[in-house]
């Protein structure tokens, strides 16, 4: 097993190689981070040349995908004085330093992860909870009453764009709830900065948030669990556990469950490493300060720096998770072994 | 399961119910709906990062409502009478207030105006923008109280541009020579020290900034204690914060919303900027349309723009269409009045240059090139629809229009990246646009800021050569007497206006809404809070 693991990181090395080949050389054609520089006018002409020359973006594509990966300390930048570049490169933990706030690109990263962590693990927490409970129920009474409600909601709530859940969920229970002269939910942000940041602050204002990304995903998993929760409660190893006179609870939670959820597995290891890039439109309506917000904002300003570093991280990130999903395969079905 | 997040729910509003608000003093919220990307000011030139870190560095002197220059720094403003600007119009003394200090105490003079300087000026550091201070010819500091600025030749935008932002030289001396330059410090996120109204308690990134008022600030310490500047991207959620009073002061939201925020009771003010959304003519030879080399065409095809019906139908009435480059300022041509609408003018016109529908598609020719113009801007909605009506309004005159769309990191890419306005690769283009404002002078429309491969730094977009104009933007370059200049704007504004190179649509002034509870506020488009010392709340 040991072995497998090893390989499989290995080999993910010149794919990681190559997919930073690929996103550096797109990044050039995502736009010039010297075009507006966030101002509302494009700068003047002498200090577009300067920053250009000063920045090291008047280097080849290839020069600069150079000084990115292995910095540019071992090389004179700068003739006329024989000076070496600053730069340590991605290989020794330097992803340069952004274009736009001008501190380290993975300083920028790191104080957005943790609050798209926060939004997106609960949400994924509640979607996994809200979906298997939705998905097993329909399944055990397919075709009664019950079975149509939960199928219907879990479409409608399916078929809103998100941005429209988004402002619903605040139209109601944050407008008109402060209207009605109800206990009403934030509008915006993480935590009340006269509150500070609270444990009980942070949950109050995730509500909307959470339920927005949850209610729009559920249907994609519960319709999952729901459908290869059929094909094993009509299989031939759970009709022999009923005839041995399991309870039906075992029956259902240990041996059916358990087959049945390979496939969620699956789709829950291809779904993890997105959820560190945070969901752009929920961050931005509920102006939460996560990573969706951050990636539409350095976008922008093509800040190539934070971009490369926040593409890479989940770049790694589905490497990862990938290599977890098989080995947790191993753990749900005996059958399958690695070597 | 389901249950259970019910009741879970329940809890959480219960709690939320429950927790009492604090309340330490006066306090007030203002929204901006991008977060500022630096604070300090030589790394930035996003518009709202200018207005935040007015609230931590001062200047020489500010403005106030109607952009009159007021001191802050000095004791009073350079001027020819009070012998801070020299005869000749080359040298600037500046005469600093006696004993001011920093937010620690650390005594604030002429040492940190030249250090600031010397910050823009190395090649150590990156600043966005070394204007003004390339110009300068030599700073001096001969005591704590003086500084000096001299130039080559008189020197006209003093007003507008020698009021900078001044930095610490206490603080950033020390990281300057250990770390060898400033661009990563930590004290453009954090800073440490302030010489403005507030000081900066708390930063929490993507979410909001909360400052306290500085004991120490030069014009008296603000009646608000605590001033606390929050993010809100989406324009519906900003719009709602104001509308619910989350929000106390807000600026950049739809023109659509004014009349929703008013009846709320937000005072919504327009507010100047310098700024002005306009039509831009190519008229190079090479690159452009060759019917736009005749200004009775451009003429014509102004006349077929209808922007009265823009400003009504698309603005809400609320910003309302202008002359000039430089409306509602001193500089303004006051006789200038809107381009008419007027669709049959443009018809006679075009007919008379004679660009006829010869060959009865619909669309004039001359010579067998069709009069088919393309019309380029940024991906911004009201632009596009712009686009959609002018191609209405010039289908009914027979002139084509091809639309051009580009996401503005694009559209506004300069000569050597290929840009497709700066390489002229467009017939008419819309954006906004100001001059150095407050100061008026603008590089656009000069002879030699045409942009060619020798000269791939040019702004004349438009690709414009009038000798006539150049040597009144030279003459007014060197005029520090202010009547005198602003005459001589007149007469430019009136040239530009006869040839029509630029044609303004509307008047972009910014909207600011100040909410109901707070209480004697005055604003410009600059500097936000020049008067927040002043501003009040009421209970």
């Amino acid at each position: 097993m040991a072995q497998y693991i090893i390989r499989r990181l290995l080999q993910a090395i010149p794919l990681l190689f190559l997919i930073s080949v690929i996103l550096f050389v797109l990044m050039q054609s995502s736009g010039d981070p010297l075009a507006t520089l966030g101002g509302r006018e494009p700068p003047r002409a002498e200090d577009r040349i300067r920053l250009k020359r000063q920045w090291g973006l008047d280097q080849p594509v290839l020069v600069q995908y150079v000084y990115w990966l292995v910095g540019n300390d071992w090389v004179v930048t700068d003739p006329a004085t024989g000076e070496t570049g600053t730069r340590k490169g991605v290989l020794r933990g330097d992803f340069g330093n952004s274009f736009v706030t001008r501190q380290p690109a993975l300083k920028v990263i790191a104080d957005r992860l943790p609050n798209t962590l926060i939004l997106m693990l609960t949400a994924e927490v509640v979607i996994i909870i809200m979906s298997l409970t939705i998905g097993v129920v329909s399944a055990v009474k397919q075709y009664s009453l019950l079975d149509t409600v939960l199928t219907a909601f879990s479409f409608i709530t399916y078929s809103v764009p998100v941005f429209l859940m988004a402002l619903i969920l605040m139209y109601i229970f944050a407008v008109n709830f402060r209207k009605w002269g109800l206990p009403y939910f934030p509008i915006s942000g993480m935590f009340d900065p006269a509150k500070g940041r609270t444990f009980q602050e942070v949950a109050w204002h995730l509500v909307l948030p959470v339920l927005t990304i949850a209610l729009i995903s559920i249907a994609g998993y519960s319709r999952y669990i729901r459908s290869t929760m059929l094909e094993v409660i009509n299989s031939d190893y759970i009709r022999t556990a009923r005839a041995k006179g399991l309870s039906e609870r075992r029956t259902l939670f240990v041996h059916a469950f358990k087959n049945a959820s390979l496939p969620i597995v699956t789709l829950i290891g291809l779904d993890l490493p997105f959820l560190l890039a945070g969901a752009v439109v929920t961050e931005t309506i509920y102006a939460w300060p996560g990573m969706g917000q951050l990636f539409i904002n350095h976008l922008t300003r093509s800040d190539f720096p934070v971009l490369m570093g926040i593409l890479m991280m989940i770049s790694v990130a589905v490497v990862v998770f990938q290599l977890l999903t098989d080995l947790a395969y191993t753990w749900l079905d005996p059958r399958i072994r690695y070597t | 399961m389901g249950k259970k997040y019910l009741v879970l729910l329940l809890v959480l509003l219960l709690v939320g119910a429950v927790v009492p608000v604090s309340a330490q003093g006066k306090s007030v919220t203002v929204s901006w709906t991008q977060e500022p990307d630096n604070l300090t000011p030589m790394y930035t030139t996003m518009t709202f990062a200018g207005y935040t870190n007015g609230l931590l560095f001062a200047t020489a002197w500010d403005y106030d409502e109607n952009y009159n220059p007021v001191p802050v720094l000095l004791t009073e403003v350079p001027s020819p009478e009070n012998g801070g600007i020299s005869e000749d119009g080359t040298t600037f003394t500046f005469r600093l207030k006696e004993g001011m200090l920093w937010s620690d105490g650390d005594p604030l003079d002429s040492a940190d105006f030249k250090f600031t300087y010397d910050m823009y000026m190395s090649d150590q550091n990156t600043p966005l923008t070394r204007a003004p201070f390339d110009q300068f010819a030599s700073v001096e500091a001969p005591d704590p109280t003086t500084f000096i600025i001299k130039f080559d030749q008189p020197y006209a935008p003093w007003v507008g541009t020698l009021n900078y932002k001044v930095l610490p030289e206490h603080i950033l001396r020390p990281i300057f020579e250990e770390v060898g330059t400033l661009d990563g410090a930590e004290f453009h996120r954090q800073p440490t020290v302030s010489s403005g109204p507030y000081v900066l308690a708390e930063y929490s990134p993507g979410s909001f900034m909360r400052f306290t008022a500085n004991p120490n600030f030069v014009l008296g310490v603000p009646k608000i204690e605590t001033l606390v500047v929050t993010f809100i991207p989406d324009d519906q959620a900003y719009v709602a914060s104001l509308l619910a009073g989350d929000t106390d002061l807000a600026t950049f939201f739809p023109a659509s919303e004014v009349q929703a925020l008013r009846d709320a009771g937000v005072d919504v003010r327009l507010i100047a900027s310098g700024y002005n959304e306009g039509l831009f003519f190519n008229v190079s030879p090479e690159r452009g349309h060759p019917a736009l080399q005749d200004v009775n065409v451009r003429k014509a095809i102004a006349m077929a723009f209808d922007r009265f019906s823009i400003s009504e139908d698309l603005n809400y009435g609320v910003l309302p269409p202008g002359s000039s480059f430089w409306e509602q300022t001193p500089y303004e041509n006051p006789d200038l009045e809107p381009v008419p609408f007027d669709l049959e003018q443009a018809a006679a016109l075009l007919d008379e240059a004679g660009w006829t529908d010869s060959d009865g598609d619909g669309i004039r020719d001359k010579d067998g090139v069709k009069l088919e113009l393309r019309f380029a801007a940024t991906t911004r909605q009201i632009r596009q629809d712009m686009q959609a009506l002018a191609q209405q309004w010039f289908g009914e005159i027979g002139v084509g229009v091809i639309i051009q769309n580009y996401e503005s990191n694009v559209f506004f890419n300069g000569y050597a990246e290929g840009g497709p306005v700066a390489t002229g690769d467009y017939d008419i283009a819309t954006w906004s646009s100001n001059p150095n404002f407050p100061d008026p002078d603008t590089v656009r429309f000069q002879c030699d800021q045409v942009p060619s491969d020798e000269n791939p730094a040019g702004d004349n977009w438009n690709y414009f050569c009038d000798p006539e104009l150049d040597k009144l933007f030279e003459q007014q370059r060197v005029t520090t007497d202010y009547n005198q200049r602003v005459e001589i704007f007149h007469q430019i504004d009136q040239m530009l206006y006869d040839q029509y190179v630029w044609v303004n649509t509307w008047y972009d002034a910014d909207l600011w809404g100040v909410g109901p509870k707070l209480q004697n506020v005055r604003l410009n488009g600059i500097t936000p809070f020049f008067d927040v010392v002043n501003w009040d709340v009421s209970e």
